[in-house]
């Protein structure tokens, strides 16, 4: 008890502390003094040898807060879980004044470890009910999960038993929804599981169900909860790291669906409603990349396009020190492939923001958004704080101490030796001081068409401290959302919105049977301004439940045009002008209701998906990061090539695609009907080679195609395997040439036939991307001049050192000759006009260095010339979160042992430091081990300091100042402006963009994602394909038009004229190549 | 400032007055088996590879024995001896207490060699402040010649290609073939030191010189011997497992373990559990050896010098098998075809299976411990006593090497073949390196020891 005093002393000086600092800056949100609310309470968490983090890994997770008027009297009450304490009820006094009714609200709890809570009106007698989970079964924890049924008098019962609700395991929060369409609430219960030598097996360990550790569906049968998770096909495996899920109709159609996040190894799993009681788990093909150590989720409609979109946390931390000294995703090499290999999905330690497409399938850009690096983040909310009508994003924040520290692991390896497990968990636990403090403030984000900026230390104040549950409310009725968070040893934060001069709505439901709350509710605002969607449930964020009622921000709106209700039999009632500023209860009217229809939103599919062409590209293993530890990306996945020309003279264009290393590449001719694989010899032959890029071009003036196939890194990384190729048509078969090309050991990237020098033979640009064996090194690309006969040689007058990504030879001028473009990385694009075979590289804005990955033209601002189209790497990258000035790439032997290195330092207000960790850095420099003992001796060190001095100086600088992809805007040929596509195409690298027609349109198919970065990355692959129509400069996605959304690393997307109609063929980087057809 | 000076002042009055007293500084055996502790405790905070450790014992010792046989009566120099050593224009030799001038230039390598640089200078400057007052012209003249020969080992180890293979390729984790090596539980770690046949060796004349038969060809049918080797491995484990933590082969297995890489999972956390090298472990029985009879500082350093050449040639032999074979560790097969559950009793380290390294490195030490000290040679050894584990006793050098090669089968970690034939490796490389390399000015003298 003394130390409890001890402890509110100190609560007490911070909150005087804070106070002092909150009269130097006002925030939009005042944090209240618990001496004024009332509001002391205070989850208590102490360490002991029996329990603690060592030997419960949710030790530190905190616990949960739920709202909801407990006695209808108009006021929303606060109900806080403590972890190992009594729970408290506070009743709204109003006007922020809240009394403590827990001594005789009998809701102190009986479980040993209690964690999230649900308010929810499960008997449906019109008081709120509340559900409160626990950890049972692990270490001596007892109990189970309680309810407390309201009693309507300000005392509750704990029935839990006789709702069959009594359940014992390891939950981490309930929630209660209606998945069956009967009337009355289920319940999907989730439970985390624990480190075992189990639950590190197999995937497929999900499929056998666990008890006290797997997730539980729990049918509603007649106020009796039964477990249907085997029928419905819930997964319930060991390996459950289930820390929050969210409820949300993702695909309106009118059945709820389920996304759960799971920490660690497992993936998070996504459950689509089957209407009949049944679920099927879709995550593996509706998402793409998901956070790895998944807690807390939301999901709202953040972009006002009808359908729910998805927030799930991890814990990237944004410091630059913190983020040096613990474990991140770079360490990650081995173990992704091995999870991979147990059927996991890679994962990454980031939060994601899912944008639905329809339900159907998510593209991920928290990158793009900068809100994936919270650090250690628990409770995401989605709502209108400031009422603009667009969705704002609060997260609670911190973790009392953080055990992924890197240095205080090896200071355990240190001390450690020769203990056995009981005195090595005693020892452990005795070490906890010893990690990294993780105190982090909460962040809170303003919503901008999607997009958000960050509002922390304006409208909530940056100070550090340890939020877990988090919930929002209108606490006194004024009309905006105010925020309550449970802290970690601290006295729970409650922050006052004051939002003022702007409108609102506030929406509370009343429906029938068993769920007069009317839980799954869809209520749509429509006003001058845009449409609202959003969605009844409880359990939101993470561990805790806000009230039923939906606000709506109106911003300075004054009218709502209508309210158009979903109820959850799916029947829709409207309401036209209700008034605002109020808060207006809907009660389910039988006499006013239409049935809802099947939203059909779908634009018409004019790509109709064939089968024409079966080949599937398969990459070898050659893998750069063994070779070069410290590099970004590989350079030997840049195929497959791809060559389109009419090699029999039949006037339809026949395709070769090349093979990766190991495999054949492929003819494809084209009868006009159908393509059919023709055997050539040569290429079975030359099966070693990395095809990376292809072109079919007349070389030795006999009225035929020849083909030369620019190689990329052979398997084995054999030199003469590297060099490029030219076959000779004779016939219909293709004869490799001996001697009529240089020899070409480099990357090739791209080869590009035209007669440049206009004296009637065709000549190649060959461009290079880099030495196999030195990524960051600027090779020569070059000009091949054809002598007539068919024999290659290099013009010495052209000279071009780049990592040449793309190339295209076109007309910019409107000379009626050809001009060269090329696209670089960690450079300028580079425009040579053609004049008289001289080719002249003309000036481009300085600021367009990039990581540019192609280029052609177009008119896309359709003033009637040719504008350069540039792919550049896109804003959703790990490197748009430092980016506060160019990127840069270093090139040196910086340890000075006669081999290269490469390096990239990133920009954060002003300083530059180095990407890589420590250990990074050291498996490629054995120095940095000695310069560097500790993670925290590197950690925050500048890129000049970080290397012995001097060293940085020596070293070759190459910088990307925009990762943005866009035009250069043609103006009297000029090209001096540069101008930014749309958001949706900075979502990923462009690799193609696909000029064609469609009716009179002229449209582009921009398509692009990597999967060449290191696990630090991961893939990107959020591009799922647009298209762009320029004659109404509209972009819609492709899967709009019938396209399958794309997820692979696109090489090339290529239109082929039929007999009867078009065909699209879209060729990715190891994958099969897919095909539509299309009307002419 | 001022505060400094007068320090500094302070202290050279001091030393001055200490000048005045000269008291002979003298080194013991006692004193060089503290230095190559002290080394080993660096090395097992800095946590190295077993590779990277054998190349750490071997530099220093090799300095300090050539600090004392340049002109010494009875042992011989190394100098032309071993590739690319020459030791030329030393400065001071007969004004130097030799004994000390070892010791200094032992420290000046092994501070080039770890990481943790501070904690061997620490170790040396107090060492230094001690000599300094006890006879500071000795000191110093004997460290200038420590240092005059130390310097020339430091640039001769430079250039054994150690600097050079840090930079090339990491193993490649890609190949599915199912006979390849692919990182193990718990912590995945990448294949360790995949180039490591690529440095200098030192009796040996190149990596490949005592190449193993190749291990049973890689199948999964039951009747063929690698599937059988595979099949005891199992059988053998969980038979010990069942026997339980009292048994015997469970003895022998945690004593020689000698992984430093062991992770272990508590809680949140995967950590490594420090533990010694192979080699360290066989460091240790030299340093035994050497104290049970009594041996004098010429006689340890050269024991020391001696033992751990051996063991460096039989990492880099090694290694070199290692990576030429890529097989496939037992527990990756088991877990994939036989029992998903299961673990070896030992924590399977970071590198290909065939041969074992254990088994080839006890199997040189031995030889020339055995050498050196003579076979059927008793001792105690109590190398693992400060990690937790009881001392073991040995009738000979021998028979320590043929537990410390079964110890690798018992702990679930190799395939018999891998032991057999790494064991019968170790032994050519210990008597290559015993009739190689001479010590002696007189070789007769050599085999009775005195």
């Amino acid at each position: 008890m003394k130390y409890l005093g001890g402890l509110l002393m100190l609560a007490f000086l911070v909150i005087s502390c804070n106070k002092e600092e909150k009269q130097e800056q006002s925030y939009l949100f005042n944090e209240l003094d618990s001496a004024v609310t009332g509001v002391d309470f205070m989850n208590m968490v102490e360490d002991t040898p029996e329990h603690s983090i060592i030997n419960y890994i949710y030790f530190y997770n905190g616990a949960g807060v739920a709202v909801g008027d407990i006695n209808n009297d108009g006021l929303k009450d606060l109900f806080f879980v403590s972890n190992e304490h009594d729970n408290k009820l506070y009743l709204n006094k109003g006007n922020m004044k809240f009394e403590d009714i827990s001594a005789s609200a009998n809701i102190n709890g009986n479980s040993d470890w209690n964690t999230g809570v649900t308010m929810v009106d499960i008997n449906a007698d019109g008081y709120l009910d509340i559900y409160v989970c626990a950890v049972s079964g692990l270490l001596d924890f007892k109990g189970h999960n309680e309810l407390y049924i309201n009693n309507g008098d300000n005392t509750f019962s704990e029935e839990s038993s006789s709702y069959g609700l009594d359940f014992k395991g390891y939950s981490t929060q309930s929630y209660f929804f209606d998945y069956d369409k009967d009337g009355d609430l289920d319940m999907y219960l989730v439970n985390h599981a624990v480190h075992t030598n189990l639950s590190h097996g197999k995937a497929s360990l999900r499929n056998e169900r666990a008890p006290l550790v797997g997730d539980v569906l729990f049918k509603n049968d007649d106020g009796s909860f039964i477990d249907v998770s085997e029928d419905a096909n819930i997964y319930g495996g060991v390996n459950g790291y289930g820390l929050s899920a969210t409820i949300a109709d993702f695909d309106n159609d009118g059945w709820d669906d389920i996304y759960v996040c799971n920490d660690f190894h497992e993936d998070d799993y996504f459950y689509v409603n089957n209407h009949d009681g049944t679920f099927t788990e879709t995550l593996g093909s509706k998402f793409n990349t998901i956070s790895r150590f998944s807690m807390g989720s939301d999901a709202a409609d953040i972009n006002n396009d009808g359908y729910q979109d998805l927030i799930t946390l991890d814990m990237l931390p944004w410091d630059e020190k913190v983020l040096k000294e613990t474990e991140g995703d770079d360490a990650m090499f081995n173990m992704q492939v091995h999870l991979s290999n147990l059927g996991y999905k890679d994962q990454y330690s980031r939060n994601m923001l899912q944008i639905s497409h329809q339900g159907q399938y998510f593209h991920e850009e928290a990158l793009k958004n900068q809100i994936a690096d919270t650090d250690w983040s628990w409770a995401p909310l989605f709502a209108d704080f400031d009422n603009d009508g667009q969705q704002d994003l609060f997260i609670s924040n911190g973790i009392p101490k953080r055990p992924n520290g890197l240095d205080f692991k090896k200071y355990v390896s240190s001390a450690f030796k020769g203990k056995s497990e009981a005195e090595g968990l005693n020892w452990l636990y005795n070490a906890i001081g010893e990690m990294p403090d993780g105190n982090v403030s909460n962040q809170i984000y303003k919503g901008i068409n999607g997009d958000f900026s960050n509002k922390t230390g304006e409208w909530i104040s940056n100070v550090p401290k340890i939020s877990n549950a988090s919930i929002y409310t209108d606490l006194d009725n004024d009309g905006d959302l105010d925020i309550v968070t449970n802290n970690f040893n601290q006295v729970a934060s409650i922050y006052q919105n004051n939002t003022s001069e702007t409108n609102s709505i506030n929406v509370s439901l009343k429906y029938k049977d068993q769920n007069i709350e009317g839980l799954g509710t869809k209520v749509e605002l429509y006003n001058d301004r845009e449409r609202q969607l959003k969605q009844v449930f409880k359990s939101r964020g993470f561990m805790s439940s806000i009230d039923g009622s939906l606000h709506f921000g109106l911003d300075s709106s004054i009218k709502v045009d209508s309210l158009v209700i979903t109820w959850p039999n799916n029947k829709i009632q409207t309401v036209i002008n209700p008034t605002i500023n109020s808060s207006i209860q809907l009660v389910y009217d039988e006499s006013n209701i239409k049935d809802g229809q099947e939203s059909a939103r779908q634009e018409t599919a004019i790509f109709e998906k064939s089968n024409l062409i079966d080949f599937t590209h398969v990459e070898d293993r050659y893998n750069d990061f063994v070779e070069e530890k410290l590099i970004p990306y590989k350079v030997s996945t840049m195929g497959p090539a791809v060559a389109v020309g009419d090699v029999d003279n039949n006037g339809f264009e026949d395709i070769y695609i090349g093979g990766a290393s190991g495999k054949s590449g492929q003819l494809f001719m084209n009868s006009g009907n159908d393509f059919k694989s023709v055997a050539i010899s040569s290429f079975a032959a030359d099966a070693a080679y990395e095809d990376n890029s292809a072109t079919f071009f007349d070389a030795d003036m006999d009225g035929d195609l020849d083909l030369y196939i620019g190689s990329g890194i052979s398997e084995i990384n054999a030199e003469t395997l590297n060099y490029d190729r030219l076959y000779i048509n004779n016939n219909g078969d293709f004869i490799r040439g001996t001697n009529a090309i240089p020899q070409n050991p480099m990357v090739t990237s791209t080869v590009n036939s035209y007669d440049y020098d206009q004296d009637g033979d065709m000549d190649l640009f060959v461009g290079i991307r880099s030495n196999p064996n030195s990524f960051g090194k600027m090779e020569a690309s070059y000009i091949l001049k054809n002598d007539g006969k068919g024999s290659f040689s290099k013009d010495p007058n052209f000279v071009l050192n780049g990592m040449i990504m793309d190339a295209e030879w076109t007309d910019i001028d409107n000379d009626g000759i050809k001009d060269l473009l090329v696209a670089t990385e960690w450079d300028q694009p580079k425009v040579y006009l053609n004049k008289n075979a001289s080719l002249d590289l003309i000036n481009l804005p300085q600021e367009l260095s990039g990581l540019w990955q192609s280029i052609t033209v177009a008119d896309v601002d359709n003033d009637g010339d040719q504008d350069i189209l540039l792919g550049n790497l896109g804003l959703n990258s790990k490197f748009n979160l430092y980016f506060d000035g160019p990127l840069q790439l270093y090139y040196s032997d910086f340890d000075e042992n006669g081999v290269n290195e490469t390096m990239i330092a990133y920009n954060r207000n002003g300083t530059y430091y180095p990407l890589n960790t420590k250990d990074e850095l050291a498996a490629q420099m054995n120095i940095i081990n000695k310069i560097y003992t500790s993670h925290a001796a590197y950690a925050g060190k500048s890129m000049v300091d970080a290397l012995k001095s001097g060293t940085l100086k020596k070293a070759t600088k190459y910088e990307a100042a925009t990762l943005t992809s866009g035009y250069l805007h043609n103006d009297n040929n000029e090209f001096n402006t540069f101008v930014p596509f749309d958001s949706s195409l900075q979502l990923g690298p462009i690799y193609d963009f696909e000029s064609f027609e469609l009716g009179n349109n002229k449209q582009l198919l921009i398509t692009g994602n990597t999967y060449r970065f290191n696990t630090y990355h991961g893939s990107y692959s959020s591009l799922k394909g647009y298209f762009w129509d320029v004659s109404n400069d509209t972009i819609v996605p492709a899967s709009n038009k019938g396209l399958d959304p794309i997820n692979e690393q696109i090489k090339d997307v290529v239109i082929v004229d039929m007999k009867d109609n078009r065909v699209l063929l879209v060729v990715a980087n190891n994958d099969s190549v897919k095909s539509y057809q299309f009307d002419k | 400032m001022r505060f400094t000076y007068r320090f500094l002042i302070i202290t050279l009055l001091i030393l001055q007055n200490c000048n005045t007293k000269t008291e002979p500084i003298e080194i013991s055996a006692t004193d060089y088996h503290k230095a190559v502790d002290k080394l080993t405790e660096i090395m097992v905070h800095d946590i190295f590879s077993p590779p990277v450790a054998s190349r750490l014992y071997v530099y220093p010792n090799v300095a300090a024995y050539e600090v004392l046989n340049q002109n010494d009566d009875y042992f011989k120099s190394l100098s032309g001896q071993l590739k690319d050593l020459t030791i030329s224009e030393t400065t001071g030799e007969t004004q130097a207490n030799k004994e000390l001038a070892a010791l200094i230039a032992y420290m000046d390598v092994a501070k080039e060699l770890v990481f943790s640089k501070e904690m061997m200078t620490d170790f040396r400057d107090s060492l230094y402040a001690e000599w300094e007052l006890k006879n500071a012209d000795s000191f110093l003249k004997s460290k200038s010649y420590g240092l005059s020969i130390s310097d020339q080992v430091i640039k001769w180890m430079n250039k054994d290609g150690y600097a050079e293979s840090r930079t090339l390729p990491d193993y490649n984790i890609y190949d599915k073939s199912p006979a390849r090596w692919e990182p193990t539980p718990p912590a995945y770690m990448k294949g360790i030191e995949p180039h490591w046949n690529t440095i200098r060796p030192f009796a040996l004349d190149s990596a490949s010189q005592f190449k193993p038969i190749r291990h049973p060809d890689f199948s999964l049918e039951e009747d063929t011997p690698f599937y059988k080797e595979l099949k005891e491995v199992y059988d053998l484990n969980n038979e010990i497992r069942e026997k339980g933590d009292e048994s015997v082969e469970i003895a022998i297995a945690r004593f020689w373990d000698c992984n430093p890489f062991v992770s272990v999972n508590k809680g949140h956390f995967m950590f490594a559990e420090k533990k010694i090298t192979p080699g360290a472990h066989w460091i240790g029985i030299c340093k035994i050896a050497c104290q049970q009879t009594e041996a004098d500082f010429s006689r340890t350093v050269f024991a020391y010098t001696k033992t751990s050449m051996a063991i460096a040639d039989a990492f880099i032999s090694c290694w070199d098998e290692k990576y030429r074979s890529n097989l496939v560790r037992p527990e990756t097969l088991i877990n994939k075809y036989i029992d998903l559950d299961w673990a070896p009793i030992l924590q399977t380290p970071p590198f290909p299976e065939y041969t074992s390294g254990h088994s080839v490195v006890s199997g040189a030490s031995s030889e020339v411990l055995t050498d050196i000290f003579g076979d059927n040679f008793y001792f105690e050894d109590t190398t693992e006593l400060p990690y937790g584990l009881p001392m073991r006793v040995f009738e000979s050098f021998r028979a320590a090497a043929q537990e410390a090669a079964i110890s690798r089968l018992y702990g679930g970690i190799h395939y018999k073949a891998a032991v057999v034939e790494g064991l019968s490796q170790g032994i050519k490389i210990g008597e290559l390196s015993n009739s190689k390399i001479s010590f002696f000015k007189e070789k007769k003298l050599a085999s009775t020891g005195q």
